[in-house]
């Protein structure tokens, strides 16, 4: 088990330094200069820019830039925001908590609901509500998450009162609820899809019925080994989707007007904060990266097969 | 251990009268039935299924729709005339206006061109794209697999959305429709090069490559051959119901203001120009929004059931 | 006592029994008009090729019949009492309890991610079985003791008497036993105390029985006895189950995964399984299909002694009609969901009456005797080699394999794994040479570096004199038109997206030889001469059955005229008259056309049919080597002694008629 571990945990150092420098590559490939950006309006003085370039080494071969931009992510140093110079960290950090526990709430949604009416689904196949819940997830999915979100907005909020419209400055439990809903929507629909498929198909494995033949009862059968088997593959996809969710917040939090680090990356790019988008993106994608180890672990833990192997 | 010399009752000698269980020739074959491959016999199963019947039908008619939209109107979707604005369903007019005053009904119409070729020229391009190098990771193994396998994880581990934000905001003074596709086709290739290299993996594995190669094909020869067409279906699938995925992140983009350039009619971005009139006028968003979740649920359908009649195993119904 | 009382009543009775199946197509009719009975004790076979109704009889009888499967009519009489029209929920109450099943395929059959232990817990718990002591079937009704055995046994028994012995207090036992003993019982008796008296399956009557006989005083016997032999815990019990089905290290195994098991265990512990709650009936679904014969032969002596001493009746589904035989005293013989024919095994075996039984036994490899005679001419090959003007230049040998050996890296180890272990042998033009051994023997290793797919670490094999793992691209192109393979899978060796007639038709492709009209006129030969129709030629793999598609991959091994044949458990797969058809066939071919075979295996059964000289290969090593009468009359070794041993049914006398 823990050489498992350790043989993910470094197979991943590769991976995340070959995204960073994919995402940093993409980001400082952009026209312009951000230097001459940062006098706005003002004439730019070229010593001044010269000063500035070299203190953040923008004079030097891209390579190395990413180099310095690496080692100062290590210390969590990841510069300041070209206007208003605020460090870009503290920037993050009022961002991030409100995000997280719309990511979390969102998470929290999407497996509850997404197994149980999975799991109903698989069990009662070609029932009435099995067909229901099966149009509702693909609608789901065919629906933008944006378009979702405006209808329920409408409904919810504008017509019948029943969430708050936006969510503010200052979300709290309820302010986030209908967001976290929006945002968990598709995943939801996803997991109801893999749930049912993993039960029925589960369902007619020989060892299912080895259980039967034990004389096991029908509820230990579908709890102890339906369930259980079928369940490992949701997990996993469960785990990569938490990762996934903190960066698809940006629509949610656009719609509902919540100052998360979705919205905060939004108006990074249309500023050009180079420097802000490149470390957003780049905690984003750690954040995805570290849950896909979390899940490959759980996915060890869940199946012994995997372990051992 | 007795040895019944008398056998117990039932269990008496019993022979099967032969003319009420006739015999028949060893392992006959049946020359009735028709002609039948694994495509062939998809074909069959899928001709019976409702889901694709109804998916086809819908699909064509996008199709049509998109190929010549002048059949269905005669307005232009950029003729626009503010004293049109927000107007009101009248004949000629089903859908009305839009806040810039454009004939909603028209640009619902065009907007399927746009729509349908940004998933259909995305998909072709990540299969190829995702295919090859999947098909050449599987094939090849070793060191070869090891760099494409990391290569795959590097754009895995950046999230389609975010991936095609950070790109697109680069290009933002483009006006072509190319430019996202290209993009989502960057960061879409990888789950279908995982998809392909592990079908190509599992159809290298199979006997009749071993069987090829004893008669004298070369490894070359049973790629092409053998392997990746038994390859293809999987990937095949995957990419009709991603399709869909593309459609919708196509407007999703343009929601963010990052997609189709202002000239293009597009869906995603007459959506997103409709929600800030949302609480008043909220069918100007529904008419661009039920087509996209039309042709999206047409593909995702299409794709189901034609994974049901490849794969009988994961058969939903 | 009067003739009634004598006769015991079934314990499972099925009458007229109707199983249908629902498909897109209609209802298929799986079983029609079953009828058999199964007694307390006793072992009945039910035999049959695959799609014959014979396992679906048999769950039929668990209500566990698969997808759309019902019971259409007749009845299952279990005990006495009508089960075929109960729900799950009563099905529920007596499977495990009433009546357990050991399924066919080990690899699929139990829950990967669950410890063995959890799985066979499961079994005691569901049916909550007491698991300090033995639950034992009343022997009265089993047919295996006589009366007077009976009333000795009950005499001395009550309850207490069927604890078992606990793991805590193992030790502490064998010390009070050694004791008693001193003096008396011998170093011998004592070890085997020490390996039979095992924790969660000895009772306290077999431990006092067993001092007594060893003359250790009555009564000091059962003070011991009484006072260590005090039950067992769960895990005890457990083990105690394992080691009866034959598992060694039991309580240590019983920790481990299913995945950390090789088949032979796992079947073990799905017989643990199914005994666990001592069901008076046990199903036996095929149960060692899966394992090499040897396994397969300690398995299922292990099973009819435990099945013996518990007085479980066994309802034991196979295909194989020596295996029915040797094991059953009743056979049902059924084909095409019918019953044909049924009786005391013996009888049905030696008189067949129906002529679907006895061309099952004719065909039956284990029960034939000789090897097979080709209705056709056997082709001279000797004298054409004469005629050819340079006889000097051919010799005897075609293929000769000398010093192979073939070393794999094992992922997780650092010393390398020798598959194959310093092989020679040669094969003579126009005889079959075949190589036997069992899973991990290395007889598919040695096959393929003959092909020339695999590379040998050392050793040659040559070809006509040639050493083949030297030939240019040019060299070995000409060397695979003339050495063909068949191999094991008739499901996997064909491409599944080629029509058969592409399939047949890619070696001419790949050789370049002919043109369009001239390949077809050949695969139409070669189709007439594996005695397919003509007509197949447009259709694909998977509507042909496993038998036609072995045909279809010998006519595209016989495109190209070769020499020589690689068999890689060419029939392996196949039904027992299936089987017999394709080995007619490659006999024929051999006969008109002097082919030379090679013949990997593992059935020392076929072997006789079609062999003039055998290998047997065991862990890498080649260990016998002689022609098939001299293996067959006069083996050398223990090793093929026990394979001839496990062929099911080699012993059994056939006064045929």
């Amino acid at each position: 088990m823990w050489k498992y571990f350790l043989r993910r945990v470094l197979q991943m150092i590769p991976v995340i330094l070959g995204t960073t420098l994919l995402i940093y590559a993409l980001v400082f490939a952009l026209p312009g200069d951000p230097v001459v950006a940062m006098f706005g309006d003002k004439p730019v003085n070229q010593a001044i820019a010269q000063q500035i370039r070299a203190e953040y080494h923008l004079d030097q071969p891209f390579i190395i830039q990413y180099f310095y931009f690496l080692k100062n992510a290590l210390t969590f140093d990841f510069g300041n925001t070209l206007r208003g110079n605020r460090p870009v960290i503290d920037v993050m950090a009022a961002a991030f908590p409100v995000t997280i526990r719309l990511g979390l709430m969102a998470f929290v949604f999407e497996a509850i609901f997404g197994v149980i009416f999975g799991i109903v689904s698989g069990l009662k196949k070609g029932k009435w509500y099995d067909s229901v819940i099966l149009i509702v997830s693909l609608l789901l999915i065919s629906v933008p998450t944006f378009v979702t979100g405006f209808v329920m907005q409408y409904f919810l909020g504008v017509q019948w009162h029943i969430f708050p419209v936006t969510a503010g400055a200052n979300p709290g439990f309820i302010d986030l609820l209908m967001p976290a809903m929006v945002l968990g929507s598709t995943s939801m629909a996803y997991i109801i899809r893999l749930t049912r498929t993993e039960v029925a198909s589960n369902r007619t494995l020989d060892y299912v019925r080895t259980a039967r033949a034990k004389g096991l009862s029908n509820r230990s059968v579908i709890v102890n080994h339906i369930l259980r088997n079928s369940l490992i593959p949701v997990v996993t996809y469960l785990g990569a989707d938490l990762g996934a969710l903190m960066g698809g917040a940006m629509i949610s939090e656009r719609i509902f007007n919540i100052n998360g680090i979705g919205n905060t990356l939004y108006k990074a790019i249309l500023q050009g904060e180079s420097n802000l988008v490149v470390s957003i993106v780049t905690v984003l994608v750690l954040i995805f990266v570290v849950c896909n180890l979390a899940v490959d672990m759980l996915y060890a833990a869940l199946d012994p097969r995997i372990r051992y192997a | 251990m007795t040895n019944t010399i008398s056998a117990l009752p039932g269990q008496e000698r019993y022979v099967a009268p032969i003319e009420e269980t006739p015999l028949r020739a060893v392992d006959a074959v049946d020359t009735d039935a028709p002609a039948t491959s694994m495509w062939a016999d998809a074909w069959r199963t899928l001709r019976k299924n409702p889901l694709f019947i109804i998916a086809a039908l819908v699909i064509l008619f996008i199709a049509f729709v998109a190929v010549f939209p002048r059949v269905f109107t005669n307005l232009d979707p950029n003729y626009c005339t503010l004293d049109n604005s927000r107007g009101a369903a009248t004949a000629g007019h089903p859908f009305g206006f839009d806040l810039q005053g454009c004939d909603i009904y028209a640009r619902v119409i065009y907007g399927t061109r746009t729509s349908l070729t940004v998933g259909i020229a995305t998909t072709l391009i990540v299969i190829l794209l995702g295919g090859i190098i999947g098909a050449i990771a599987g094939f090849f193994g070793g060191w070869i697999d090891s760099i494409l396998s990391r290569i795959v994880d590097i754009f895995y581990a950046v999230p389609l959305l975010l991936g095609a934000i950070v790109v697109l905001q680069m290009f933002r003074s483009s006006t072509s429709i190319w430019k996202i596709i290209l993009v989502m086709a960057m960061f879409g290739w990888v789950s279908i090069a995982r998809i392909a290299r592990s079908s190509v993996l599992e159809a290298k594995n199979l006997e009749f490559n071993t069987a090829s190669t004893a008669l004298g094909s070369t490894p070359m020869r049973n790629l092409f051959r053998h392997i990746i067409p038994n390859a293809l279906a999987p990937v095949l699938v995957v990419g009709t119901t991603s399709l869909a995925s593309y459609i919708v992140l196509e407007a999703t983009l343009s929601f963010l203001g990052l997609g189709m350039p202002s000239g293009n009619v597009s869906w995603g971005g007459d959506i997103s120009t409709a929600q800030t009139m949302l609480r008043t006028q909220p069918m100007i968003l529904f008419y661009p929004s039920a087509a996209l979740a039309i042709t999206a649920l047409a593909f995702i359908m299409l794709g189901d059931a034609v994974r049901d009649a490849l794969d009988p195993k994961s058969r939903t119904e | 006592m009067t003739e009634n009382t004598n006769i015991p009543e079934p314990i499972l009775e099925v009458k007229d029994l109707q199983v249908e199946f629902n498909t897109s197509a209609g209802a298929v009719k799986a079983v029609r008009d079953a009828t058999f009975n199964v007694y307390p004790g006793q072992w009945v076979a039910i035999v049959g090729e695959s799609g014959s109704g014979k396992s679906t009889s048999a769950m039929s009888v668990l209500g566990l019949l698969p997808g759309t499967g019902h019971i259409t009519g007749g009845s299952i009489k279990l005990e006495g009492k009508e089960i075929s029209h109960y729900t799950q929920k009563q099905f529920e109450a007596i499977r495990g309890l009433k009546m357990g099943l050991v399924p066919q395929d080990p690899m699929s059959n139990l829950n990967p991610v669950y410890r063995i232990d959890t799985q066979i817990k499961e079994a005691l718990k569901a049916n909550n079985i007491d698991i300090t002591r033995e639950q034992r079937i009343k022997i009265a009704e089993g047919l295996n003791m006589t009366e007077a055995e009976r009333i000795a046994y009950e005499n001395v028994h009550d309850d207490s008497d069927e604890l078992f012995l606990g793991s805590d207090k193992r030790s502490a036992l064998l010390e009070a036993a050694k004791k008693a003993g001193e003096g008396i019982i011998s170093d011998e008796t004592f070890d085997t105390w020490d390996k039979e008296w095992t924790a969660g399956s000895v009772t306290r009557w077999n431990v006092r029985h067993d001092m007594v006989k060893a003359g250790i005083d009555e009564k000091k016997a059962e003070e011991i006895a009484n006072e260590y032999v005090t039950g067992s815990s769960m895990s005890d019990r457990i083990a105690g189950l394992l080691d009866e089905a034959g598992l060694p290290d039991a309580a240590m195994r019983a920790r481990q995964y299913p995945h950390e098991y090789s088949g032979g265990m796992r079947q073990r512990a799905l017989i643990a399984m199914g005994l666990a709650a001592r069901p008076r009936l046990l199903i036996a679904d095929e149960p060692t299909s899966a394992l090499d014969v040897t396994v397969q032969k300690r398995i299922l002596d292990h099973l009819h002694t435990l099945t013996d001493s518990l007085g479980t009746a066994v309802l034991f589904i196979t295909h194989d009609l020596g295996l029915a035989a040797e094991r059953a005293q009743h056979i049902v013989v059924m084909y095409k969901g019918q019953i044909v024919e049924s009786g005391p095994s013996l009888e049905v075996l030696q008189h067949p009456q129906h002529p679907y039984t006895k061309r099952l036994v004719a065909a039956a490899p284990s029960l034939a005797s000789k090897r097979l005679e080709s209705t056709k001419e056997r082709a001279e090959v000797h004298s054409k080699q004469q005629e050819s003007g340079h006889p000097e230049n051919i010799s005897d040998t075609v293929i000769s394999v000398k010093n192979l050996v073939k070393e794999f890296k094992v992922p997780g180890r650092r010393e390398l794994f020798k598959a194959v272990d310093d092989v020679s042998f040669d094969v003579k033009r126009g005889t079959t040479l075949a190589i036997v051994g069992e899973s991990g023997s290395g007889k598919s290793t040695v096959a393929n570096m003959v092909l020339h797919l695999l590379n040998p670490t050392s050793g040659t094999v040559t070809y006509e004199g040639e050493d083949i793992h030297s030939f240019n691209a040019k060299q070995l192109l000409d060397f695979r038109r003339h050495v063909q393979p068949v191999f094991q899978n008739p499901y996997g060796s064909l491409d599944p997206t080629y029509t058969i007639y592409r399939s047949i038709e890619e070696p001419l492709r790949i050789h370049k030889i002919g043109d369009q009209k001239s390949r077809e006129a050949r695969v139409r030969e070669l189709l007439d001469m594996v005695e397919m129709p003509q007509s197949v030629m447009s259709r694909y793999p998977n509507e042909l059955s496993g038998g036609q598609r072995q045909r279809i991959a010998v006519a595209r091994a016989m495109a190209l005229n070769p020499d020589v044949i690689v068999a890689d458990e060419a029939v392996s797969a196949l039904d027992v008259l299936v089987q017999d058809q394709v080995l007619h066939l490659l006999n024929d071919l051999q006969a008109e056309r002097g082919l030379t075979y090679l013949f990997i295996t593992h059935d020392l059964a076929v072997v006789r049919q079609i062999a003039d000289e055998v290998v047997v290969m065991q862990h890498g090593k080649l260990v016998e080597h002689a022609t098939t009468d001299e293996v067959f009359n006069n083996p050398q070794t223990q090793y093929t002694r026990d394979l001839l041993d496990a062929i099911p049914g080699g012993k059994l006398e056939l006064g045929l008629d």
